[in-house]
């Protein structure tokens, strides 16, 4: 006979003793077809709670017979408890496991049956039919004999049983008799898709069978004279559900796309259109609404051209297809799962396992609740989603796909005007096609609501009290209820609107130790050294700008500024702290000149785009900072010079007295303010027109449809210089490549330099904008400022040994992890918007910055 | 910092005695890592001078105190200014002569008038020349002012911040010391002086003989207490407006007695909201009228909200008084909160919004909490002619003031979708040309609507 087992759950031998259980399994694992560790054993476990298998009381008596009983039972019960909870750890672990008890009773069956559904594992059960007179010869040659009474009264009770264990809600039931020879079969699991080389994951058809063809051919695949469409490479595709309601032509993409499930070349996922059309195919009494009575006429159309024989058929055959469907698919590389494909939703607890709750959440999501229109509301499951795998999902329009927490939405919408998806694994890239027109003839459309709800003002209610930001680079950032608050007291007083503030640039730390060389603080060696430790060999070391950091967000025109942010405007720029750069007619002027210039590039046109987001410095340093400048820099030269010359001027007039050693003393001192007096000017000039305004553009952070966290800093200061080319206003940023040690030289030389010349000094980054090392994330800059100029950062006389050695002390711990953290909220907030998120989620990640900062650092780093 | 005492003429010699000090040796003395040091420069029979200064660690002047996480904090003039700190750091050095205490044989020395220039600085001081002048010279000295460079490659001043002061003039070693011990903190802009009862103590001491009868002396003793001060200028700047208007009611309390009556007399009333609801005046008044139930008073600052509470906490017991809520919010973000409430009140909140945002927050209102009535206050322009107020604003904060046109257009534009019907008032005193001092509009959503 033969013996079918799922790839997990539980199997239970069921059988009195002596019935051949521990030995048939032990015959098994022998021949390998199961190994021992899926074993489960209640003798054993007796073994290992109490030392013995069993304790034998008959024949004793009365009083101690009764004491040992008791002793018996105890010992069952501790063992079995330890049992299931190997059980379930197993069951969690979606593993196969077979439990040798006796299982005589409905109620200890019942409780198995139980512990499986909770675990959305299947149940199985073998059971060992055995005469009483073979049980009876095997239990006298037993080590332990229960004895006679014992064994015959098992038997008697087990007779019972026997009839009802069909009925008790296994997945299937196997009775084996004494000679009966077995052929023991493991499936595999029937949800693990091998990539192999590549699978084309297609989001919500409904029914666009042109837009479906169309994105075929965009991916390369070609039709055979089968009328099979096949991937010259060998790839496969897999749809996600909802192949068909709502769009026009439902019949022929299920037809396609049985034809290709049957054939290998494809995989299709339940959903709840594909559920709901099942269901009304297999003759269900069902209501069909929101599309699926598209279906019917097409049933009904199909019958009108050819007969009713056929489309009963066809019914059959699509009948059987869409009830195969499982809840999902998980996608292995090398054997190892990287990712799940599933229709509405998943929860980690269930990936790789199937049951009945499994496939239900998989076809609708977490929908407990219904709104006072009768929809449910749908929660966030993805929200809860921990781990590596990433979860590919539709069945919920958003106008681009949509990442969050690992997870990636593909439902573009086709059927209500917007795109078809296909996202390409392992590459993660995105192929779409444009719905030739919205086909859902309905007012309520997801994309259209979507649009409008999207400028809707964050939810203040989600931040106050603290939260957390799931970023890509960095996982969690937490940020607490106090900090939350200011930031949002910042951005309710001072900021840009808070559709305009889409990125806050990071903090930035000197270098992580401090210079091995006697008279300096900072130096390039251990910057570069920092990243050699951190695996990076190619470096990109940029002159640092002496100016104020900057945003731009420059639209390509006022239409499409109030599309993307819901005002009309040519472009705003904002400091790091997110207020206002200039004064409204200053910014007016600039951004006039930034966006004329850039239109009479065609610049818009050549990267396709709407709009340029930019991280950049502006100089003079006089232009934001004038008040500071004055006030303090100024201020404090004029008082140490004054100070200073007359004292010397004192002392070198005394006539009497030796005061050599203080004349010398300050000497240095009256050099020192003047080099502060020399290194401050040195970042200002006058600005008159706007003409005499810098602006450098050292990052190219987004477009319209990209973000440019991945290319090389060499790319952006591509950029910069397309920028700069005959420009009124952006600038160059020089820059050097560090990739050995002649060129390691030559950047210290060049730093030596400029620096000498009380230049700020220059930031070292890693080829990479993002870097990581070991699967973390490195420092994406660090700066290292040049002698003269941290004159002006720790005071005039920070180079005098005795104040070098104390400030030598100093630690950049904080600052590195807090520019890590605004490094990862930064290019999240940003590629949130570029995928068209809500503002609520990219508001999310500037609040965040913003709150970070207002937590105190040493401003001298 | 420094300071140089400079002499003339006969018996110039006997003030190393009244210094206490050794005019052929250097003196130097540390003080918390900060060097103190004194030199003689000259020393001849008709001419001295004498420097002492100060040269601080800078490292142990900025440590860990409160400003720690501002980089004015680290770069400023306390390394270099005369001030407070200096006096401190010479009165040892100098304590003999401040107390008049020489050896036996000088002290006749003590009651000496000698021609001193005394000079000093840097000095950092928000005083004009004539202020500085008008300490020094009712003591009768010649007063020369010497700035600072500001030879900068850029405009940045015209004048320094910094300079330097000569005094010419009579007078005795101690009473010139003691002089320069009160004025120079006079004298001196930083604000984080801390005084305490030794420093009204030594104020009487070193002044004695000179300040009661000094013209500025209400001036001197003010500035050198400052600390105190502080507290008694706090005052709003809006609030100072309203002196000019006569007997009747301030202005803010006639905007809460309109609002509130405007409140009474609504249909629908029960919950009300007040944005910007400040220390809470305007809640606690809503608190008494009749048939409102609930109060939500929305404030993002800690200090108001503190002082709301405390209004709140004393009326508690009075009849008839609903109490308050106090909420954290903010017009910027959405609050599932304030979502079909019968009355939300602006009170003087929108002119301090930047204008561009204002249209957002409107539609928030309207759109998404949908309140029975919408009550908004703002100030009126026109009426600052009434204050004879030339081109500025009532309040440094706010960030636009309407005419009676702009606001009305503004209100209905915000109402465009007709959800709402909308009605105008004055409140304050009308005048016949310029109108009332704040105008006010009252949304209230059409029944249709509801």
């Amino acid at each position: 006979m033969k013996i079918t087992l799922p790839n997990a759950g539980i199997v239970l031998l069921v059988g009195v003793s002596n019935s051949g259980k521990t030995t048939l399994l032990n015959k098994w694992i022998d021949e390998q077809l199961i190994l021992s560790s899926e074993v489960i054993s209640s003798d054993e476990y007796r073994a290992v709670v109490g030392d013995t298998e069993f304790i034998q009381w008959a024949e004793r008596p009365r009083d101690e017979a009764d004491s040992l009983s008791d002793d018996y039972h105890a010992l069952s019960r501790e063992a079995f408890r330890l049992l299931d909870y190997a059980l379930e750890a197993r069951c969690r672990l979606n593993k196969l496991t077979f439990v040798d008890a006796t299982h005589l009773y409905a109620e200890d069956r019942k409780h198995y049956i139980g512990l499986a559904k909770r675990h959305h594992v299947p149940i199985t059960a073998i059971v060992l039919d055995i005469p009483q007179e073979i049980l009876l010869e095997r239990d006298a040659l037993r080590k332990n004999p229960r004895g006679k009474k014992r064994v015959k009264q098992q038997f008697q009770n087990w007779k019972r049983e026997l009839r009802f264990i069909k009925k008790e809600g296994f997945k299937s039931v196997y009775f084996i008799r004494e000679d009966d020879d077995i052929d023991l079969i493991r499936k595999e699991n029937p949800l693990l898709v091998e990539v192999g080389k590549g699978i084309d994951i297609i989001g919500d058809v409904h029914g666009c069978y042109d837009e479906l063809m169309s994105l075929l051919l965009q991916m390369g695949y070609e039709q055979n004279e089968e009328e099979l469409y096949i991937h010259p490479e060998g790839r496969k595709f897999m749809s996600v559900g909802d192949i068909m309601s709502r769009g026009p032509e439902s019949l022929k993409t299920m037809q396609f796309f049985q034809r290709h499930v049957e054939q290998g070349l494809a995989y299709m996922t339940d959903s709840n259109h594909g559920w709901k059309i099942a269901r009304w195919l297999d003759g269900r009494n069902v209501e069909l609404k929101h599309g699926d009575e598209k279906v019917a006429q097409e049933f009904e159309q199909y019958e009108k051209e050819h007969g009713s024989s056929k489309v009963e058929e066809l019914k059959e055959t699509l009948k059987k297809f869409l009830l195969k469907a499982p809840s999902h698919y998980v996608l292995e590389k090398n054997g190892v799962k990287t990712a799940v494909c599933t229709h509405a939703g998943i929860k980690d607890e269930y990936i790789g396992k199937q049951s009945t709750t499994i496939q239900d959440f998989c076809r609708y999501g977490d929908t407990e609740e219904i709104n006072t229109d009768g929809k449910p509301i749908r929660k966030d499951w993805y929200v809860h989603h921990k781990g590596s795998l990433t979860i590919v999902w539709g069945h919920d329009p958003k106008p681009q796909p949509l990442r969050i927490n690992n997870t990636i939405n593909i439902d573009q919408g086709v059927a209500f005007g917007g795109r078809l998806t296909a996202m390409r694994y392992p590459e993660q890239q995105f192929v779409s096609v444009k719905a030739l027109k919205d086909y859902s003839g309905t007012s309520d459309n997801p994309l259209k609501k979507w649009e409008i709800e999207r400028l809707i003002p964050p939810n203040i209610e989600k931040f106050i009290n603290g939260y957390s930001v799931q970023t890509e680079q960095l996982g969690e950032v937490k940020i607490h209820g106090n900090i939350a608050k200011s930031a949002i007291d910042t951005v309710s007083h001072y900021t840009v609107p808070i559709e305009q503030l889409l990125y806050i640039p990071p903090t930035m730390s000197p270098t992580p130790s401090v210079s091995a060389l006697l008279d300096y603080l900072e130096h390039p060696k251990e910057a570069i050294e920092y990243y050699r430790n951190h695996g990076v060999e190619t470096m990109v070391a940029e002159k640092k700008h002496m100016g104020s950091r900057a945003v731009l967000l420059l639209f390509k025109n006022q239409a499409v500024a109030k599309k993307e942010i819901g005002f009309e405007i040519d472009g705003v720029i904002y400091t790091r702290t997110g207020r206002r750069f200039f004064d409204r007619l200053t910014e007016q002027e600039v951004v006039r000149k930034l966006t004329e210039e850039l239109t009479h590039k065609r610049y818009f046109e050549k990267y396709q785009t709407d709009y340029v987001l930019l991280d950049a410095e502006i100089m003079p340093w006089n232009l934001k900072a004038k008040e500071l400048i004055s006030s303090q820099y100024a201020h404090v030269s004029e008082n140490a010079l004054l100070d200073r010359k007359k004292i010397v001027e004192k002392l070198k007039s005394a006539n009497d007295i030796n005061v050599e050693n203080w004349i010398r003393e300050y000497d240095e001192k009256l050099n020192n303010a003047e080099i502060f007096k020399e290194v401050f000017q040195k970042y200002c000039w006058d600005i008159e027109e706007t003409e005499a305004i810098q602006i450098a553009p050292f990052h190219v952070m987004a477009h319209s449809e990209e973000t440019f966290f991945h290319k090389p800093h060499t790319w952006h200061m591509e950029m910069n210089k397309e920028f700069a080319k005959d420009s009124s206003l952006f600038v160059t940023t020089e820059f050097k490549i560090i990739s050995d040690s002649n060129s390691e030289k030559e950047v210290i030389a060049w730093w030596e330099e400029m620096t000498k010349e009380g230049h700020e000094g220059i930031v070292i980054k890693p080829e990479i904008f993002t870097s990581t090392f070991k699967g973390r994330l490195i420092q994406p800059a660090i700066k290292v400022r040049g002698r003269k100029y941290l004159h002006i950062i720790y005071g005039m006389d920070y180079l005098s040994p005795e104040n070098l050695k104390r400030l030598k002390n100093r630690n950049t711990g904080k600052k590195q992890k807090l520019a890590l953290k605004e490094f990862s909220l930064g290019l999240e907030g940003i590629r949130r918007f570029v995928d068209g998120e809500s503002i609520e989620r990219v508001h999310e990640c500037v609040l965040a910055t913003l709150a970070l900062e207002s937590d105190p650092v040493d401003p001298r780093l | 910092m420094q300071l140089t005492i400079r002499a003339t003429g006969e018996n110039v010699q006997v003030l190393s005695h009244l210094l206490a000090k050794n005019p052929s040796n250097l003196y130097e003395r540390t003080h918390k890592d900060h060097a103190i040091r004194l030199f003689f420069s000259t020393f001849t029979d008709k001419q001295m001078e004498m420097t002492i200064f100060v040269t601080p660690d800078p490292l142990s002047l900025i440590n860990q105190s409160s400003g720690a996480y501002d980089i004015t904090h680290y770069i400023n003039d306390r390394e270099f200014a005369v001030s407070s700190i200096f006096t401190s750091l010479i009165r040892p050095a100098l304590s003999t002569a401040l107390n008049g205490k020489p050896k036996e044989a000088y002290e006749k020395w003590v009651e000496h008038s000698f021609s001193f220039h005394f000079s000093f600085g840097p000095v950092a001081t928000e005083l004009s020349e004539q202020e500085i002048r008008n300490l020094f010279e009712p003591l009768g000295y010649e007063v020369n002012i010497e700035f600072g460079e500001t030879d900068y490659s850029f405009q940045i001043k015209e004048k320094s911040s910094a300079c330097y002061i000569t005094l010419s003039g009579m007078s005795t070693l101690q009473k010139g010391l003691h002089q320069l011990f009160v004025l120079i903190p006079v004298l001196d802009n930083y604000k984080h002086y801390f005084i305490d009862d030794t420093e009204i103590e030594k104020l009487k001491r070193y002044g004695e003989g000179w300040l009661d009868t000094h013209p500025e002396k209400e001036f001197i003793i003010r500035k050198a207490l400052r600390f105190k001060e502080l507290y008694d200028q706090f005052e709003k700047p809006e609030e100072n407006l309203q002196p000019i208007r006569t007997k009747q009611l301030p202005l803010n309390e006639l905007r809460y007695e309109k609002i509130v009556d405007k409140v009474s007399a609504l249909p629908k009333k029960r919950k009300v909201v007040d944005f910007g609801s400040g220390e809470g005046k305007l809640s606690a008044k809503l608190g008494f009228v009749n048939g409102v139930e609930e109060i939500l008073a929305v404030e993002p600052s800690e200090s108001e909200t503190l002082k709301a509470v405390k209004r709140f906490e004393k009326l508690k017991e009075q009849k008839d008084f609903t109490m308050p809520t106090m909420i954290w919010g903010s017009l910027f973000y959405f609050d599932e909160r304030l979502k079909n409430k019968d009355v939300i009140i602006l009170c003087e909140v929108i002119e301090h919004i930047d204008e561009e945002r204002l249209p957002k927050i409107m539609a928030l209102i309207l759109a998404y909490y949908q309140p029975s009535a919408l009550i908004v206050t703002t100030p009126n322009k026109e009426y600052n002619r009434v204050y004879a107020m030339s081109d500025e604003m009532r309040h440094s904060d706010h960030r636009f003031e309407w005419t009676r046109h702009a606001f009305r257009e503004w209100c209905e534009q915000m109402n465009h979708s007709g959800q709402y019907e909308i009605a105008f008032e004055g409140i304050g005193e009308e005048d016949m040309q310029y109108g009332s001092p704040t105008q006010m509009c009252t949304f209230i959503r059409k029944e249709n609507q509801l």
